[in-house]
């Protein structure tokens, strides 16, 4: 059996601030070439201070685009993450499932969106 | 051509004197325009990324713009935040040190602009003293900010933004400015024909986005107004003639008499917050995927 690969966020990146959608694809493009090729993967978020969705959508989120949710489940997982930046992977990754089943639904719950707001002229 | 500029607030009659500062010289190419300040009494300092960015749009249509008659109190103001540098005027220096300068970005600065985030408000001995939490989530919503105008915009004439910080009032204001195709032609791209206004409130909720392709998105501004809520601070968005308020859980929109040429993104924070912002329900990693 194949040994878990390690990434570090921080090594891939070179920064403490995951805030760039294009750093996330840095860290996308090695997860990949590792996913397809069955290898296990730990993602390392040591060091790492700074996360936005952008970052997270770009790193993790299109994953859903090019691998099923068992491969990823059973492939990949995360360590040293701080319980607010796992809630909102969390997030990132629902959003990248139900993006994934429909990416083109864009009316989606457009009448109770402009229905909960209040006008003023 | 000759305009001339209110009092400008942090608000909506701020935003609307903008639209119709743009209204009126959008068309004017290799012209000379004066812009009066003298009923200029006031200028919320953040408000330079929003002004910066139309007059920018003029320079790069090859018009020289000279800002006139300003009063004392608002040329110190925009002195020590570096705005008036770009108009012909010396930067003095900020002994306060309550301003957050006034800078351009391109969108490939995302570096720059992280650096330029912890070089200008998270590290300086100046800032009020904010708990760990809300630094973090104040620095991730600044990020998620830029980071919507970088995926979104389309601009090639850039980023801009500025802030002010008023100690005694707790309050931190910071505005990111970009040039834009804006939210209404982006939801419309994407298969929707909304009034400006209704575009903006589509695009804050959570799970609607106009991304397509490989990448989702479309948490950025919905993470952004929960911060808010929680802060007890306020958001304001201005795209196209669209203006969008959040404050309290409330949300208000209404129609600007003018487009504005891009999307501003305006936030107030309470710095006084003493929320710890820490999840109280531990959510394992086994449980992401």
């Amino acid at each position: 059996m194949s040994k878990t690969l390690e990434f570090s966020i921080f090594e891939i990146i070179g920064s403490s601030l995951c805030v760039a959608s294009s750093d996330g694809q840095r860290v996308h493009d090695r997860l990949v070439a590792a996913l397809k090729e069955g290898r296990s993967v730990t993602l390392s978020f040591h060091n790492i201070t700074t996360l936005t969705s952008a970052f997270l959508n770009a790193a993790i989120g299109q994953l859903y685009g090019t691998f099923s949710e068992e491969r990823i489940r059973a492939l990949l997982k995360v360590q040293d993450m701080q319980a607010d930046d796992l809630a909102l992977l969390k997030r990132v990754v629902e959003t990248a499932k139900l993006y994934f089943q429909d990416p083109r639904k864009f009316d989606q719950a457009v009448q109770e969106t402009l229905g909960d707001d209040s006008d003023e002229s | 051509m000759n305009s001339s500029l209110p009092a400008i607030h942090h608000d909506q009659a701020g935003f609307e004197a903008l639209v119709r500062l743009h209204g009126q010289t959008k068309d004017c190419v290799l012209d000379d325009i004066a812009i009066d300040m003298s009923a200029t009494t006031w200028f919320d300092a953040d408000m330079c990324a929003a002004l910066g960015a139309i007059l920018y749009r003029l320079g790069e249509q090859a018009n020289t713009v000279k800002l006139q008659n300003i009063h004392p109190q608002v040329e110190n103001i925009l002195s020590k935040n570096g705005f008036l540098s770009h108009y012909g005027r010396t930067r003095i220096p900020d002994h306060w040190g309550t301003t957050i300068p006034y800078h351009r970005f391109d969108v490939k600065d995302d570096r720059y602009f992280a650096d330029y985030i912890e070089t200008e408000l998270m590290h300086r001995s100046e800032m009020p003293s904010m708990s760990p939490g809300l630094m973090k989530k104040f620095r991730e919503s600044v990020f998620e900010i830029f980071s919507n105008a970088v995926l979104h915009s389309r601009t090639t004439q850039g980023i801009f933004s500025c802030g002010q910080f008023f100690p005694r009032r707790n309050r931190l204001d910071f505005s990111v400015t970009d040039l834009g195709i804006g939210i209404r032609q982006n939801v419309q791209e994407a298969g929707l024909n909304l009034a400006p206004e209704m575009a903006i409130a589509w695009a804050t909720e959570g799970r609607n986005t106009t991304k397509s392709g490989q990448i989702p998105g479309g948490l950025g501004l919905k993470l952004l107004g929960e911060f808010i809520d929680l802060n007890g601070g306020r958001i304001q968005i201005v795209s196209d003639a669209g203006y969008w308020r959040r404050e309290g859980g409330n949300t208000v929109r209404c129609r600007l008499s003018q487009p504005f040429p891009g999307t501003l993104v305006t936030v107030e924070i309470n710095t006084a917050d003493t929320q710890s912002y820490i999840l109280t329900s531990e959510l394992s990693s086994a449980d992401i995927f």
